[in-house]
């Protein structure tokens, strides 16, 4: 027999790819600083929400009322999620593209992160991260988005890895294990960089893991706090749970959406996740602290300074993980707005916790009611084992994850809305690491349901106009000073709305349906909105009926001609 | 419904799916040998997987790990046709051409616990078996575990 022909050694896949390999050091200037004036360089998008308080608002006005008719795509990058490691049924792309002074970076599923010039899509440079294929993902292969600063790119990966990349090679800075993959945990959020730190959370509720909210050294890697979720006996707020009780041990209450922030407050307003198991409320007696709340948590120390729980003893999945958008009202209170998966919108003191306003956002509410004054009462819940129970909002809730929006010069918020109910049967089920731990069988609702958007004044609860869909509302919003909304659909289209009235100025069809948020930018005075593409995640919770809709992994850059 | 034995190389064998060609058109994905890497004193690891000819599959096809870290990965083709290899790696996919008769090496860091997949990215011989799997053992650090007491597994 002959010497083997010698193949060599394996290469990296981008080596034979058009892959710059290097992006320009844009982000070694991005801090803190800088990022609590995000405000002030609005053709950059700095972080997660844009600015701190999560307002995704931009002061942008090329594209406006009057042009956006005119907006076309500038350029379009086709992420590739293909292959058993994108697990091809489940992958979404979801992100908030960043940007720095021309240079965008965005994440994908399966571990990928790209730096692209913004100004024209070429890839600068790529990063995947390996993880492993049988990492517990309730709801999909998914990544919200990194955040950029310090030199460095920050990734939290599916296997629950904090990765800090070189943000001009995208190589490997540190690589922080921070969850436990055997017990069920994983990652999926975009990191918030706060003063030297890198602020993360962790996903698994659906598997009855112990949530937690976490702070590391943004240079070196290592931690700094860790803020659990759910209290250990002993600890404030474990009254809330059963004595003596092995609950809290798998209690939930996860931190998989990114904190808004208050500089002058020094705190972070985390959601957080369901309680686990997410239906069998049996088996945990008490209000469950902290999930389904707002905790407010000092950022030097990582401890809770105050909570509000939007749903005590929650038995229909009713996570509060979405954003808390800051704002003030007219004689200065420092405010919090929270519209809930359980389809009431709250108004809090944001200094100190206490209810301001609650008012429901959504049509049908069948689970309970909350009164003005925040009294909560369950009617309508998975009680008896084996009883089927459907209530409204489905456990995807009235709003999803995906965020609203707030518009200073409106004073109007803009709520992605989605009408979808759900059957829940009680099925009880022992606890075992790594399994899902729902306590029911569910399915949601393939009919009869509907999205809008809606325009409402957090000051009086009134709403505005709606702008109604067929199907619900599955993205993020983004409100401009052009006086414009943007909302994709599940069907791909990508649309602008008047702020002001609610009327549909433009549209655009990207293919494939949208899950994801998204970000406003400009170079050389040309403005431009990048919206991610790509339907799926969860989709039997949210919108089941399209469940069999295109896939995609596209990100669409729009801009109107140029002259 | 047949009697089924606890021999399960037995039973593949019998069903025809166990090679090209016989009730499958390809290798059933998932079967093939076990094998298990060897660790270096330094910790790092190394193995050898191989294309046998007309099997269209790795062997082993499952590879273990007991850790995740560095591992030295020996590629034979010894098919009569030419195939490649896309590896999962952190950082980058790493891609390794091999012709018929050929022979390559590929350093692979992966992270544990948890199941890699790999495969051979040309035609569909992903489909018609070459796809092999890495599978790491072992706990996530201690620092990353939670603080409660521990829980019952499956």
């Amino acid at each position: 027999m002959t010497e083997y022909v010698d193949a060599g050694q394996a290469i990296p896949l981008s080596q034979l790819s058009a892959v710059k390999g290097s992006a320009p050091a844009v982000a070694e200037n991005v801090d803190y600083e800088r990022i609590l004036e995000s405000r002030s360089e609005p053709h950059n998008w700095l972080t997660y929400y844009g600015t701190y308080d999560a307002q995704r608002y931009s002061t942008l006005d090329q594209i406006n009322k009057d042009t956006v008719k005119r907006l076309a795509p500038a350029w379009v990058f086709q992420a590739a999620m293909v292959g058993m490691h994108s697990g091809a049924s489940t992958f979404s792309f979801e992100a908030s593209p960043i940007v720095v002074d021309g240079v965008m970076y965005v994440s994908g599923p399966d571990g990928k992160v790209w730096a692209l010039d913004a100004k024209t899509g070429e890839e600068l440079w790529r990063y995947k991260h390996a993880s492993p294929y049988d990492v517990s993902l309730c709801c999909g292969n998914v990544n919200r988005g990194v955040a950029v600063g310090h030199g460095k790119v920050y990734l939290y990966t599916l296997n629950a890895h904090l990765v800090a990349l070189d943000a001009t090679n995208g190589q490997v800075v540190f690589d922080s294990v921070n969850g436990d993959v055997r017990a069920g945990e994983s990652g999926s959020v975009a990191p918030l960089i706060v003063k030297d730190m890198v602020i993360v959370g962790s996903a698994g509720g659906e598997f009855g893991v112990r949530g937690h909210l976490d702070a590391f050294d943004a240079h070196t890697g290592e931690r700094r706090w860790r803020c659990y979720t759910v209290p250990k006996p002993g600890e404030p707020g474990s009254e809330t749970w059963a004595d003596n009780g092995e609950a809290w041990q798998r209690g939930g209450a996860n931190c998989w959406v990114t904190p808004s922030y208050d500089p002058e407050l020094e705190l972070l307003f985390q959601g957080t996740g369901n309680p686990a198991p997410d239906f069998d409320g049996d088996v945990r007696p008490g209000d469950n602290l902290y999930t389904d709340s707002t905790i407010a948590v000092d950022v030097n120390t990582g401890e809770i300074r105050w909570h509000y729980q939007f749903t005590p003893h929650d038995l229909w999945d009713y996570d509060s993980t979405m954003e808390n958008v800051l704002f003030d009202a007219p004689d200065g209170r420092k405010l919090l707005a929270h519209a809930d998966k359980n389809g009431y919108f709250f108004v809090l003191d944001r200094t100190n916790g206490e209810l301001v306003r609650v008012f429901p956002f959504v049509d049908r509410i069948t689970w309970g009611e909350i009164t003005p004054d925040g009294k909560v009462t369950p009617k309508v819940y998975p009680d008896k084992e084996g009883e089927p129970v459907h209530f409204w909002p489905g456990p995807a809730g009235g709003k999803e994850w995906t965020h609203m929006s707030y518009n200073p010069q409106t004073g109007l918020m803009y709520v992605p809305v989605q009408e979808v109910g759900a059957t829940a049967t009680r099925r009880r089920r022992e606890f075992k690491e790594s399994m899902p731990y729902w306590g029911a069988a569910v399915a949601v609702d393939l009919e009869d349901f509907y999205g809008y958007v809606a325009a409402i004044d957090p000051l009086t609860g009134e709403e505005k106009w709606r702008w109604r869909n067929e199907y619900p509302m599955c993205a993020s919003t983004l409100t401009t000073a052009g006086g414009l909304v943007f909302q994709g659909t599940p069907t791909g289209e990508f649309v602008a709305l008047d702020a002001e009235t609610g009327e549909k100025l433009w549209s655009f069809q990207c293919g494939s349906g949208h899950h994801s948020s998204p970000t406003p930018y400009s170079i050389d005075g040309r403005q431009y909105i990048a919206v991610p593409t790509g339907w799926g995640g969860w989709i039997e919770g949210f919108l089941p009926g399209l469940l069999g809709n295109n896939k995609g992994d596209a990100l669409f850059v729009f801009a109107l001609p140029e002259a | 419904m047949t009697t089924i034995s606890n021999d399960r190389s037995a039973e593949l064998a019998a069903a025809g799916l166990d090679g090209q060609n016989k009730l499958t058109l390809g290798r059933l994905l998932g079967t093939g040998t076990i094998g298990h890497a060897e660790e270096l004193p330094d910790g790092t690891m190394r193995a050898t997987v191989r294309i046998p000819e007309d099997e269209m599959c790795w062997e082993p096809g499952i590879l273990i790990l007991p850790h995740g870290g560095t591992l030295e990965l020996t590629l034979i083709n010894d098919d009569k046709n030419t195939h490649c290899s896309v590896l999962p790696n952190i950082g980058d996919n790493l891609v390794i051409w091999m012709v018929n008769h050929s022979k390559g090496t590929a350093t692979l860091n992966l992270q544990g616990p948890g199941i890699y997949w790999y495969g051979s990215a040309t035609g569909n011989d992903e489909g018609r078996g070459l796809t092999g799997a890495i599978v790491i053992g072992g706990e996530v650090p201690p620092e990353a575990k939670l603080d409660r007491p521990a829980q019952p597994r499956p």
